[in-house]
């Protein structure tokens, strides 16, 4: 029976065994191709980057916009020896399109209102600013001037200075590159540093808190509608120059003088810690220097090498530091109470307001009620301040835009596009309340600068990197060659048998 | 009747950016007026990212290449907070080195680079091609702490240094991945699009590393290389007691001309550029200019070394009361006109040694179409192979 059954097996037609069966063999392989053809797609997707659309046409259309403040000055001409015909030409003037296409005029829209008899009313608009002729020059509360007689041939000339007082000259732009960028929140560091406390007349300790409550706070706090702040501070006991001021004699005694560039390189950044690394903040550092005994006094030096009156210097949008020379006589260990800490803390408030792009007040103005901080200077950083984040969402969005028809390679995810949408809804939202409010426009333009920011910084529209085409082949020969070629070759090989076959066929 | 009467003067619309063209000649002029601020870039800080794209203790010079940028930047001012250090860092307590926590750059070994206050911001495994562009573009995870990143604006001066193993447009990255030519013209392009930088300073230490800034297009760069197309960047020296070479050529010479230089010099691009001596560097350094929008001869080194460029006075006090005050008599002053030095140690002894040890780099000066086709007519033949033996 066994032998009969293997015989059978031997003696079997290799063409009719179930493997090689034309059939099997066939559907064998076509569900090898049905495979490759199905996961083709998958395989795509997978592989393609998400590339969602932008809206592209709304960012043009925004990049074209210009966002204008329209400030309304009403003078009371009643009461005073204005001169309103030449100050009707001097204002025209003003409007000469030089003048107003220029970089201070940017963005504001100045009106002027004339009150000129006793009797006429001027209808009250919200957020008009007062101007009448008084005895002193003051900047009162609610958005008031008063001018004093004196000044009134210059009238036009203060209100331009109060109304836009950047970029006057090139030479004032020059000096605002000291202002910070604006950033909802900054972190203010205050520093005591002793240059070397081991030779003795060392200041221990610093009545910091009340003296930042005291010199600081108030204006901190009319700043809180533009910033935040977050203090911190801290005492050095030995903080050493990073090169050796010059010596300089002052009278019968010596001294050491700070040239213009040893200014530039003051601060040891390699020795001192300045600031705590806690967050991604700007931080605007305070430093109060204590030079050590062999070095004191210690002086800036003017062009001509001769000490200056001045203690404080400011470094551009980096901070300010004071130089508290101690008198000889002074106690080994000192401590400052609040009321030495005045002047200090006076310096740093000016830079401070300096810094983060305050202007001053005209010379000869006074502000009443003791405010730090009057609301035509407010106003003013509010204006510059919103039209700086304006044109910085509209640039960003517009770069974002480029560079994704730019670079091919670079994702556009959902997250992005739904930035893009809110910082563009934002902007309609500055355009819409501008009239009324700079404060609300800020706050509207921040909100659309830091969402383009945050579009612009999204961590997946990092592009794929760049391979060139011989590394695209080197990668993918070796992984697909061995894959392939079976198969394409039992494919043409199958496709050959069949058309055979089918010659044959035709020939019988 | 008495009517309100009203002058309103409407005006003052808004603007368009027509005016800037005519302000900048204008700009011009006056800056050209304030003699010290002639051709000043216009920074008010300074970053600096140096990337050794190296690992393994055979490497020790690209690691010592890095360390000696990192020591010349901070020695001329720019504070650690701004310096972004990407290194494997893998030589210092490597079991293989002898001194232990040191790394040096020279065979005398006179100074340590490594030293006591040195702050790696991205280290071994993380220095990756992805971590580069990240810190350039800025494009990081909201939990990356503020050490990690390049935090400039459009007031920064960046010095962006990168050292290892390249090729005709390509720098390799720890033996795992390379970084483009093109990935990082995109960088700066979109660095310059998110207004992340003044001016860029781009120089790299690597072989054919001329061909590393041929991509770049976005303004205001200007970028130096070790040597040309189908070049090798060659080591400077080996120390017999760490037993591999030390330091590359083209970096040694760049260091040892910054040793000169001191936080107030007024040593200009022009000058380090000239000082490039091919016979010595063995090979040929290379400058692209033509994004540079200043002449190189009014570029300060410390443009881009240092720290700071501007102080004022500001505001103008009165000595403090109750201290000593001032009391300024201009008249009887006398200046002692010594400049205060700054000089640290030479970082260099004169050495006689010539050329001690040359790297074999990988040499990618092949045609590309060779390979390309070689590949091709390799697929074809196996496929004919098999179609003739079925």
């Amino acid at each position: 029976m066994e032998t009969q059954q293997q015989d059978e097996t031997v003696l079997r037609e290799p063409s009719k065994l179930s493997f090689e069966s034309q059939r099997t063999r066939r559907s064998i392989l076509a569900s090898y191709w049905i495979v490759i053809f199905l996961a083709l797609p998958f395989w795509w997707h997978t592989t393609s980057i998400e590339r969602l659309s932008l809206p592209s046409a709304r960012v043009r259309a925004q990049v074209e916009k210009e966002l204008a403040f329209p400030v309304t000055i009403d003078l009371d001409a009643t009461n005073s020896s204005l001169d309103i015909q030449s100050l009707k030409n001097d204002f025209r003037q003003l409007q000469k399109p030089v003048l107003l296409s220029s970089q201070r005029w940017k963005g504001i829209d100045m009106q002027l209102r004339l009150k000129e008899d006793r009797g006429t009313q001027v209808v009250p608009i919200p957020g008009t600013y007062s101007v009448a002729v008084g005895k002193a020059g003051a900047l009162g509360p609610k958005r008031q001037l008063t001018i004093s007689e004196n000044d009134v041939p210059s009238l036009l000339e203060i209100l331009s200075r109060l109304v836009a007082p950047y970029h006057t000259s090139v030479d004032s732009d020059l000096r605002e590159q000291r202002v910070v960028q604006y950033a909802a929140r900054y972190r203010l560091a205050f520093s005591l540093l002793n240059e070397d406390a081991s030779l003795g007349q060392t200041i221990t300790g610093w009545d910091v808190d009340n003296a930042i409550a005291e010199y600081l706070s108030p204006t901190l706090s009319s700043l809180s509608v533009l910033h935040n702040f977050t203090i911190e501070s801290q005492v050095q006991l030995h903080a050493p120059l990073a090169f050796a001021p010059q010596p300089v004699t002052v009278g019968n005694d010596s001294a050491h003088g700070l040239s213009q560039e040893d200014l530039t390189v003051f601060i040891n950044s390699a020795h001192w810690t300045l600031s705590s690394s806690v967050s991604n903040d700007p931080v605007l550092h305070f430093v109060l220097f204590v030079p050590s005994s062999t070095q004191k006094p210690l002086y800036i030096l003017d062009d001509f090498g001769s000490p200056t009156d001045s203690s404080s210097f400011l470094l551009p949008q980096w901070g300010g530091v004071f130089i508290l020379n101690i008198a000889g006589e002074a106690a080994d260990k000192l401590s400052l109470s609040r009321s030495h800490l005045q002047p200090v803390f006076s310096a740093f408030r000016h830079q401070l307001l300096a810094l983060l792009g305050v202007p001053p007040i005209p010379a000869g103005m006074n502000l009443v009620d003791d405010d730090p901080l009057s609301d035509w200077q407010l106003d003013a950083v509010l204006r510059r301040r919103a039209l700086e984040a304006t044109q910085g969402a509209q640039e960003t969005l517009y770069s974002i835009v480029k560079l994704v028809e730019q670079i091919d390679n670079m994702p556009v995810g959902q997250h992005v596009k739904g930035d893009v949408q809110d910082a563009l809804t934002a902007l309609e939202q500055v355009y819409k309340v501008s009239p009324s409010s700079p404060t609300l426009a800020l706050r509207w333009s921040s909100e659309a600068f830091s969402l383009a920011s945050r579009a612009f910084f999204n961590p997946g529209m990092l592009a794929l990197l760049y391979f060139p085409a011989e590394h695209k082949y080197a990668v993918y020969t070796p992984l697909f060659a061995s894959i392939t070629f079976p198969l394409v070759v039992a494919l043409g090989r199958e496709i050959l048998a069949w058309w055979r076959d089918r010659r044959q066929q035709s020939r019988r | 009747m008495l009517f309100p009467t009203y002058l309103s003067f409407l005006c003052l619309t808004s603007w368009i950016l027509t005016t800037v063209a005519t302000n900048a000649s204008q700009d011009g002029k006056v800056r050209e007026f304030f003699g010290r601020h002639d051709g000043t870039s216009g920074h008010t800080n300074n970053w600096a990212v140096l990337v050794c794209a190296s690992r393994y203790w055979f490497n020790y010079r690209h690691m010592a290449n890095a360390l000696g940028m990192y020591r010349t930047v901070k020695r001329l001012g720019i504070p650690d907070s701004n310096i972004i250090l990407m290194l494997a860092d893998d030589v210092a307590c490597n079991t293989r080195n002898k001194f232990p926590g040191s790394v040096y750059a020279n065979s005398g070994r006179n100074l340590d680079l490594y030293g006591d206050n040195i702050e790696v911001d991205y280290r071994g495994y993380e220095v990756t091609v992805e971590n580069f562009i990240r810190v350039l573009t800025g494009r990081m995870d909201a939990s990356v702490p503020r050490s990690k990143r390049l935090l400039t604006d459009d007031r920064s001066n960046i010095f962006v240094y990168m050292t290892g193993h390249g090729g005709n447009e390509f720098l390799k990255f720890q033996d795992n991945e390379e970084i483009s030519a093109f990935d990082i013209a995109d960088a700066f392009e979109q660095m310059w699009q998110k207004k992340r930088y003044n001016e860029i300073f781009f120089m790299i230490d690597t072989c054919q590393a001329n061909t590393m800034y041929s991509q770049f297009y976005s303004p205001n760069i200007l970028a130096t290389g070790s040597s040309e197309i189908g070049e090798n960047s060659y080591s400077y020296e080996n120390d017999n007691d760490i037993g591999v070479a030390v330091i590359d050529s083209y970096t040694h010479y760049i260091l040892q001309f910054m040793e000169g230089i001191n936080k107030t010099s007024q040593t200009t691009m022009h000058d380090l550029f000239a000082s490039y001596d091919p016979s010595k560097i063995h090979s040929h350094p290379g400058v692209r200019a033509d994004l540079f929008h200043r002449t190189l001869d009014k570029a300060l080194i410390t443009d881009f070394f240092g720290g700071v460029s501007q102080a004022e006075i500001f505001p103008p006090e009165d000595a403090y009361p109750g201290m000593q005050s001032p009391s300024v008599k201009p008249g009887d002053t006398m200046i002692d006109s010594r400049i205060p030095s700054t000089n640290g140690s030479q970082l260099s002894s004169p050495t006689t040694q010539g050329r001690m040890f040359t790297t074999l780099e990988m040499d990618s000066s092949w045609p590309i179409s060779l390979r390309k086709w070689g590949s091709m007519t390799l697929v074809g033949m196996l496929v004919a192979w098999v179609s003739l033996k079925s």
